[in-house]
């Protein structure tokens, strides 16, 4: 027995019962933790993105390889209506912000309703090859997301709020906005997780034929599942296309569907903070090591490859299993 | 007279190979019907029929006078046919209690988003009374995968239990057990039996001749005898095809 | 807008060159998933590593013929070594684990490869003697092209006779059905699994060197060809070589007639079908149903 197991005891209940309260308290601090406020945005926006994956994978033990469809689908959405829905200054922000989990969970449905037509192992495969096709059509469309050159002149200024406006240009005005929709985002999360929803979810993962058994709708269920998660990877790529001022087609590469995967298992899949620090871990670990070499994902792919091999329960996961 | 559920020439063929050939039976309410047969004799097969998880090559499977042949798997349940499985099936790294009340939770038709699970206090309370019924009271917390082999088969009951079932099928739930946990689990089976129609499946014809109602014999897919236990014991080809193969 | 016959059958025949790079891919795909289980998300990275082993090896040698048989061997030595050492550990664990592990393996084998040769991609002359165009009676068609559609058509008649009429391949054939008895009898199953990805990737090796004189060599040369690999994979069938060879052809040919009738429409086609197989035939043109 260590001494950490010790003092770390009590507190993980304390955390287990109130995640959310935890969640936002971090969000409220990470600026300070964070050399410049850039990087806490860049944790906060990928956090959210592993975190969706990981409402899927983590609960119902799906693995997808196709989330940068939903995030790249959520950014673009978010950048289109900014750029070109001509609405009021007052209403536009919150309607592109909207648009990022309407249309990841649009692209998600219809992604769903062919990835879970497969079993098992096929999902993976599936999904990563819609998410292609997905990257040929944004490509291809030019007109709508800039195709090669990306979706430009996503450019947000201010931000009204109810009593004054917000300026969105400072970085950590920039930052505490994004992390209150994150935080907004964490509640929706537990919520779901703590609803009869996610015990059904749970009840799928842990023995699909049981579950079907029980009367539960097995296929439907991973549907809704993947629509909920598509509605999250969405608003992470929304916040992306503003935190950016512009929409790359990279953020529907298939490196980006790599992302999700990676960060969630380092992190510790199924857990609730786990994917948040992994997305923190890598997005340190990128931004650090790019500065001394460009060759830093071979790092990130060692450290993935010996996560899957000696602690496949990812950083938090193991921790908490103390 | 209507029958609980009824099959009316159950026929299913893998490939070539006919496992089940035209079996009509009819079972009746509030009794112990227990299905026997030597290994090879279409059991698995007839129980995979009857609870949906297989569809049949021809015949119907009816039950309470309707025909719900092709009817999906996860509506069974609904209609109120449970079933326990030959192979441990619980949900193992979910506790004994979340097994029994995620299993009740099935029975509500539309999820509630806004409230809790653990709020839902009634299937909270019904999870804890059935795990009593089944004897793993004190388990509640544990977590499923860490039960015994004989608490994870009450565990299993409990779980088929919580869709409040009038017709609980069966497919040998004392397979692998100690003589001691065999009794306990047939003690319990009988119990259930008072209140609602169970259908046993079972290989061991000594464990089910004595508490019975009615037997059914399959032999080579086909129904070979029915009726009571006396009347099985009396049957001369029964005797032909169980004892002479168990003295050969 | 009409095209002669003769345009079109011309294409289609550039379609079956396509499509033997993607039987060569499907099938080593299939061959390791139907024994191991295992969805193998590195396979992209030995192709593309099976590109510049072909690079290197033709500057050492300057011989293409030697590349043709030395490039399979490097390529398979290294799934050989990846399988005992990395794979072999995750037995016993449940099938995203080896997938995940592959995934991460591939990022690390692109990254290396970049550190060796640059992010640029590499040209791959077309081999001397392979240059030229032949007349095939539609029109004249590329030497090079109708050379890759012999090698896979040789590959594949190979590894048919291999798995279906040697000892060998009644070993694997019986691994693949039943490891425990197998086991019994006294094969080292664990030999055949390795041996098996060793020549899955082997032939995913000689799928990217055959693929560089067209397109040259990159590090992200292997990332949409696994994509497009998963696709012939559904399409035809996991596990079914059979439909690895039908799905491969009709994809090439589905991708190179688009490519002229609708070129804006030529890489969402494969994706359009297999949507279609997805919805009328899950499991595939040659798979099991559930």
């Amino acid at each position: 027995m260590s001494d950490l197991a010790l003092t770390q005891a009590p507190a993980l209940p304390w955390l287990r019962r109130h995640k959310v309260l935890a969640g936002c308290a971090a969000l409220l601090v990470l600026p300070l933790a964070a050399p410049y406020p850039a990087l806490a945005t860049d944790v906060i926006v990928w956090g959210l993105y592993a975190l969706g994956f990981n409402l899927l994978y983590g609960g119902l033990g799906l693995l997808s390889f196709g989330h940068a469809a939903l995030f790249g689908g959520g950014a673009y959405a978010c950048g289109i209506v900014l750029t070109r829905a001509g609405l009021p200054p007052t209403l536009a922000p919150w309607a592109a912000i909207a648009a990022g989990p309407l249309a990841g969970a649009a692209i998600a449905l219809l992604m769903g309703l062919l990835a879970t037509r497969t079993r098992g192992i096929y999902f993976a495969m599936v999904t990563l090859a819609l998410a292609q096709c997905a990257w040929f059509v944004a490509y291809q469309s030019s007109v709508w997301t800039g195709g090669e050159n990306g979706l430009r002149g996503v450019n947000l200024t201010t931000v009204p709020l109810p009593g004054f406006s917000l300026d969105f240009l400072h970085p950590l005005s920039r930052y505490y906005l994004l992390a209150a929709i994150v935080a907004a985002a964490l509640a929706v999360l537990a919520r779901i997780e703590a609803s009869p929803f996610g015990a059904a979810m749970a009840a799928v993962r842990e023995n699909e034929g049981r579950a079907r058994a029980c009367g539960y709708d097995v296929a439907r269920i991973r549907l809704l599942g993947f629509v909920l998660s598509g509605g999250f990877a969405g608003l992470a790529g929304a916040l992306y296309a503003l935190k950016l001022g512009i929409v790359p087609i990279e953020a529907m590469d298939l490196h980006v569907s790599g992302q999700a995967v990676i960060m969630t298992l380092l992190g510790g899949a199924g857990t609730f903070f786990g994917p948040f620090i992994g997305a923190a871990l890598v997005v340190v670990i990128e931004t650090q090591l790019s500065a001394v070499t460009e060759h830093w994902p071979l790092l990130v792919g060692a450290l993935f490859v010996a996560c899957v091999l000696f602690f496949p329960r990812g950083v938090w996961g193991t921790l908490a299993a103390r | 007279m209507t029958y609980v559920l009824e099959t009316r020439g159950l026929t299913k063929r893998f490939g070539g190979f006919t496992a089940l050939n035209g079996v009509s039976v009819g079972i009746k309410a509030g009794a112990l019907t227990a299905i026997i047969g030597p290994n090879g004799a279409g059991k698995s097969t007839f129980f995979n029929l009857i609870t949906g998880a297989l569809a049949p090559s021809a015949g119907q499977v009816l039950f309470e006078g309707a025909d719900i042949t092709g009817t999906p798997q996860h509506r069974w349940a609904g209609l109120g046919i449970a079933k326990s499985f030959q192979i441990t099936n619980v949900f193992p790294r979910l506790t004994a209690l979340e097994n029994v009340r995620v299993a009740a939770q099935a029975r509500l038709t539309r999820f509630d988003p806004w409230r809790a699970r653990a709020r839902l206090t009634a299937l909270v309370d019904e999870a804890h009374a059935l795990l009593a019924t089944v004897g793993l009271r004190h388990r509640a917390e544990a977590e499923a995968a860490t039960l015994a082999h004989g608490e994870q088969r009450a565990l299993e009951i409990a779980i088929a239990l919580a869709a409040r079932p009038r017709l609980l099928l069966m497919d040998e739930p004392t397979a692998g057990m100690s003589p001691e946990e065999t009794r306990t689990i047939m003690d319990l089976v009988l119990r259930l039996t008072t209140e609602r129609t169970v259908v046993l499946v079972e290989h061991k014809m000594k464990l089910v001749m004595g508490v019975s109602d009615r037997l059914l014999v399959l032999h080579h897919g086909e129904l070979l005898a029915e009726g009571t236990p006396d009347d099985i014991r009396a049957n001369a080809e029964v005797r032909r095809v169980y004892l002479g193969s168990r003295a050969a | 807008m009409t095209y002669p016959p003769d345009l079109l059958l011309l294409q289609a025949f550039t379609g079956l060159a396509l499509g033997a790079v993607y039987v060569l891919l499907a099938t080593g795909l299939s061959l390791i998933f139907g024994l191991l289980g295992v969805v193998n998300f590195a396979h992209g990275a030995f192709y593309m590593l099976g590109a510049y082993a072909g690079l290197f090896l033709f500057a050492a040698t300057g011989n293409f013929w030697l590349c043709l048989v030395g490039v399979p061997l490097l390529v398979g030595a290294c799934g050989l070594v990846v399988q005992r050492t990395l794979l072999r550990p995750l037995e016993g664990r449940g099938p995203d684990d080896p997938l995940l592990l592959t995934f991460g393996l591939a990022a690390i084998v692109v990254e290396l490869v970049r550190m060796g040769y640059g992010k640029q991609a590499l040209p791959f002359d077309t081999p001397d003697a392979l240059q030229g165009a032949v007349d095939i009676g539609v029109g004249y068609f590329p030497l090079y092209r109708l050379f890759v559609i012999a090698v896979a058509a040789l590959v594949m008649l190979a590894l048919w006779l291999l798995i279906e009429r040697t000892r060998v391949g009644l070993i694997i054939r019986s691994a693949a059905r039943d490891p425990v008895i197998v086991r019994v009898l006294g094969v080292d199953v664990s030999l055949v699994w390795m041996l098996v990805f060793g020549l899955g990737t082997a032939i995913a090796g000689l799928a990217g060197l055959l693929a560089a004189p067209l397109q040259g060599a990159s590090p992200e040369m292997g990332v949409t060809v696994l994509a497009e690999a998963f696709v012939v994979t559904v399409v035809g069938g996991m596990g079914s070589l059979g439909g690895a060879v039908v799905a491969g052809l009709l994809i090439g040919v589905v991708v190179s007639l688009t490519g002229l009738l609708a070129p804006e429409m030529a890489k969402v086609s494969m994706f359009a079908l297999m949507a279609v197989v997805l919805i009328l035939r899950p499991q595939g043109l040659f798979g099991r149903p559930a």
